[in-house]
């Protein structure tokens, strides 16, 4: 199904985007399943005691979510063999029943061989909550264009 | 004493051995609102940042570590970098280590990078996770 990946590959080939909401719940959610319970992440009275203006997300659900764009787009998350995001800006997620939206776009940054290195870029509220953030995929075969040019 | 520039290279002992289990893996995956089948079933595949789940408890010895004097309340997730040589997987027996590789101190902070390394049976590597964390230095009363 996802075997044809590489067709037609190009640096700036843009991959599907994704739209995600992240709401309270999803927070708790992650928490437990992360097993990462720093109460900035649930707790209004915490987040604030830290100086932040809210509840925020946590930036490893952020992370995670974002690697979607990738994994979707390669079928096989096992493909993926390195994944860094930096944390440039937090993620406040409101205390109601529509959250906030995180908007996930991802570009082809480079191809070499096999290995293609994807661009991800994160906006919440028209603001980039991800700075660098780049994951190489091996896609186990040679991407048919570059063949030609060598 | 606080955390100074030579405490990089400072080594923590293996965190005890963590089972991956299939159910953890769905949960985590549903977490992230991740409907890939890779993730479900019988035997299913880790998502490549699962190893966070792991990488938590080498962490805690980082910032439980009273040598350092750091305290969590204060810590800021700066980057995170994962390396892959395969995918964590059902029945996986893993083990952490954690490394401090560098120490860089700012005026009011501290900037600590620290490397876990993620094995399994036979010393295999699996993973690693680089991160970078802010450490805001209390300001003297």
């Amino acid at each position: 199904m996802k075997a044809n990946v590489a067709e037609g590959l190009e640096v700036g080939t843009q991959l599907p985007s994704l739209a995600v909401r992240f709401t309270r719940e999803r927070l708790i959610r992650y928490a437990g399943a992360a097993t990462d319970f720093n109460p900035i992440h649930y707790s209004e009275h915490f987040a604030r005691l830290a100086g932040l203006p809210g509840v925020i997300a946590h930036g490893m659900l952020t992370m995670g979510t974002a690697l979607r764009v990738v994994t979707n787009w390669v079928g096989d998350p096992s493909r993926v063999t390195s994944y860094f995001v930096r944390f440039t800006r937090p993620v406040v997620v409101p205390d109601d029943a529509n959250g906030v939206e995180v908007q996930f776009n991802a570009t082809v940054a480079a191809i070499e061989g096999s290995l293609v290195t994807v661009s991800i870029e994160a906006i919440c509220d028209g603001q980039k909550v991800l700075g660098a953030a780049r994951a190489e995929v091996d896609l186990g075969m040679r991407v048919p264009h570059l063949d030609h040019e060598s | 004493m606080a955390i100074t520039e030579a405490h990089a290279g400072r080594r923590y002992p293996p965190c005890d051995p963590y089972q991956v289990a299939a159910a953890k893996i769905t949960e985590f995956a549903t977490a992230l609102g991740d409907d890939n089948p890779r993730y479900r079933g019988d035997s299913p595949i880790a998502p490549p940042t699962f190893a966070t789940v792991i990488t938590a408890h080498a962490w805690d010895q980082l910032f439980g570590d009273p040598e350092l004097e750091l305290s969590l309340d204060r810590v800021v997730h700066a980057d995170q970098r994962y390396t892959f040589l395969r995918s964590l997987r059902t029945g996986d027996e893993v083990i952490a280590r954690l490394v401090i590789d560098k120490v860089r101190i700012r005026s009011g902070s501290e900037l600590i990078s620290a490397s876990v390394d993620i094995s399994g049976g036979d010393a295999e590597p699996i993973c690693t996770a680089q991160a970078t964390f802010l450490h805001a230095r209390q300001v003297p009363a």
